[in-house]
């Protein structure tokens, strides 16, 4: 299918030895938004991070396409070359390393006709307006000391700029306040227009803000339920058991 | 005591034990070479004038070796300058040997870039710091890479004073430094940072004693090495509080990053604490690049190479992280990045 973005055939994945997700198929098309739901250790944050290919977790059986291609054969610089993003649950810190300079450096690796000097300039200043961010987060360091809604702001300002044809948003709302939710869920929302999005995340509350298309409940390594954004209002109100005993 | 009197110090002392003074000294340890002079010269209006050397040994031989080696000896006094110093001290011939004192009241930014391909470098830096006087003195190793070098400083700091003090080590062959402060006066603080790029079988041991005499005096050292290669850093640092120095602060942080599988590091920090009212805390760490920040920034698109350069880059900005003399700070770091953009391009 042409605006088929991501697709997941059966997969399989362990940590050291023991399996995480047990068979997962999934497919997003471009200008879909899908949430993916599910208990702590159910298996949704490690979806996110063997999309985006880290190297701790290993496929057992199973493949991956982005756009039609598999994807196993790529590294995780290749894979955001290709246009595929990862916001982190826990950014990693980086000591010493301005955001600003890391911003231009990501820019410059990931977008085809990256913006320069004063192009880039003026589209960083509309990105940091939209998220209400403060200039001077520019000098400070990549999340070092960060506040957990400032690395989450810092996450979706890497989006917006770096322009991916898959979001991957790994509990992104989590550590945000009202207002900080509203913006970022603002910020999200312009980027899956054109692109496909796939949103981890334990509350309905974000899903107030960004509209998903299909939501997905995720249970031992599994999506045992797909629906339309009525299944996170029966998950918010009745929690996971139900599932389990239908299963 | 005089050089000759004075024994070999045994590798079971805490300052020798990981560079033993015969692999320092510039031949055997038994001669004094003749030493040709470091030369000393600043652009600006400030005099540098010729003067005695230090007698003051501290009864170590290092201080004593670069006594009896003789070499240039200048002395700058500075007074509330309004613009940077810079001290340019060149190195030439087999061994060559400087002596640089600085008499320093009101407030001065400083700093004294040495370089040259001697064999063989000494510097012995004295520091008199007046009551209230404030000096941010930024120190930068760019000798060539076949060069032994040792470099000996001794600050002594009066009441109120302060001493921001970086630097920059990316020079030298084998490198030994022993750098002391004495807070003493009450007020009196420093304020160090010191950043190590070390490389092929580069071997550099950096020593840092700071005393607190007197109370209410503060000291904050951030020591950063990044070691390839061979290469071999040793960061020791000796803290010491004196009996009825209440209400002293004093913090040591040192972080080595392990780029290779055969580079080595130490980081050793002491503290002899005799007061009773203090706040004294020290850390070290010593481990290879993190996992999650390569991951990190590789999903933004980074190359392993350029995530790796990023990561290591910042580590090394980052020991100047805590100088709050913008000039100083931003002079070390314009220096650490064309010291990097060069090793870019080998």
């Amino acid at each position: 299918m042409a605006d088929e973005i991501l697709r997941i055939e059966n997969l399989h994945v362990s940590v050291e030895g023991t399996p995480i997700l047990k068979g997962l198929s999934l497919t997003i098309h471009r200008g879909e938004i899908h949430a993916i739901m599910g208990r702590n250790g159910a298996g949704k944050s490690t979806l996110a991070n063997v999309v985006m290919g880290h190297p701790a977790y290993e496929i057992t059986s199973g493949r991956i396409f982005f756009k039609g291609e598999p994807l196993e054969n790529l590294e995780v610089f290749e894979r955001a070359r290709a246009g595929m993003f990862l916001s982190f649950q826990y950014p990693a810190a980086i000591p010493g390393v301005q955001v600003g300079t890391f911003l231009k450096k990501s820019v410059a690796s990931v977008r085809e006709n990256p913006p320069k000097g004063r192009e880039f300039r003026k589209e960083l200043n509309a990105a940091m307006d939209q998220l209400s961010m403060d200039k001077s987060f520019l000098s400070r360091y990549v999340n070092d000391g960060f506040s957990g809604g400032e690395k989450k702001r810092l996450e979706i300002l890497q989006m917006l700029l770096l322009q991916p044809h898959l979001a991957l948003l790994d509990e992104t709302d989590s550590g945000l306040d009202i207002d900080a939710l509203r913006i970022v869920a603002q910020g999200i929302n312009e980027v899956a227009a054109d692109s496909a999005c796939l949103i981890i995340t334990h509350y309905q509350r974000l899903l107030d803000l960004v509209k998903p298309h299909f939501v997905h409940a995720m249970i031992d390594g599994t999506i045992i339920r797909t629906g339309g954004p009525e299944l996170a209002l029966e998950l918010e109100d009745r929690g996971y058991d139900w599932l389990e005993v239908t299963a | 005591m005089m050089y000759h009197q004075m024994p070999i110090p045994p590798r079971s002392e805490h300052l020798w034990r990981y560079t033993p003074w015969p692999r320092i000294h510039p031949t055997k340890p038994d001669d004094v070479p003749t030493a040709d002079d470091v030369v000393f010269s600043n652009d600006g209006p400030q005099v540098l004038s010729s003067t005695e050397h230090s007698q003051n040994t501290q009864g170590d031989i290092a201080r004593a070796f670069l006594q009896a080696a003789g070499g240039s000896s200048s002395h700058m006094s500075l007074n509330d300058e309004s613009e940077p110093v810079h001290i340019n001290a060149r190195a030439s011939g087999h061994v060559a040997v400087g002596h640089l004192h600085l008499d320093v009241k009101g407030s001065a930014v400083v700093f004294l870039h040495i370089s040259g391909e001697p064999e063989w470098v000494g510097l012995h830096i004295t520091g008199t710091l007046h009551a209230n006087a404030h000096l941010a003195f930024g120190f930068i190793n760019e000798l060539d890479s076949n060069t032994k070098f040792l470099r000996c400083e001794d600050w002594q700091l009066a009441r109120d004073s302060s001493l921001e003090h970086a630097t920059l080590s990316v020079g030298g062959f084998r490198c030994k430094s022993d750098v002391r402060t004495s807070l003493n006066g009450t007020g009196s603080s420093v304020r160090q940072s010191i950043t190590v790029n070390a490389d092929g079988s580069r071997h550099d041991d950096e020593h840092v004693e700071i005393h607190h005499h007197h109370g209410h005096t503060q000291s904050d050292l951030v020591m950063n090495s990044a070691c390839g290669g061979n290469s071999h850093f040793i960061g020791t640092g000796l803290l010491t509080i004196a009996e009825g120095a209440n209400k002293s602060n004093a913090s040591q942080v040192f972080r080595n990053l392990l780029l290779s599988q055969k580079a080595r590091a130490e980081a050793i920090p002491e503290l002899e604490v005799l007061a009773d009212d203090v706040s004294a805390a020290h850390g070290a760490a010593s481990a290879p690049i993190d996992g999650n920040q390569l991951h990190y920034l590789m999903s933004r698109g980074l190359s392993p190479e350029e995530a790796e350069s990023v990561i290591v880059n910042g580590f090394l900005y980052d020991a100047f992280s805590n100088l709050t003399n913008k000039q100083l700070l931003e002079e070390m770091r314009t220096r650490l990045t064309v010291h990097l953009e060069c090793e870019l391009k080998r």
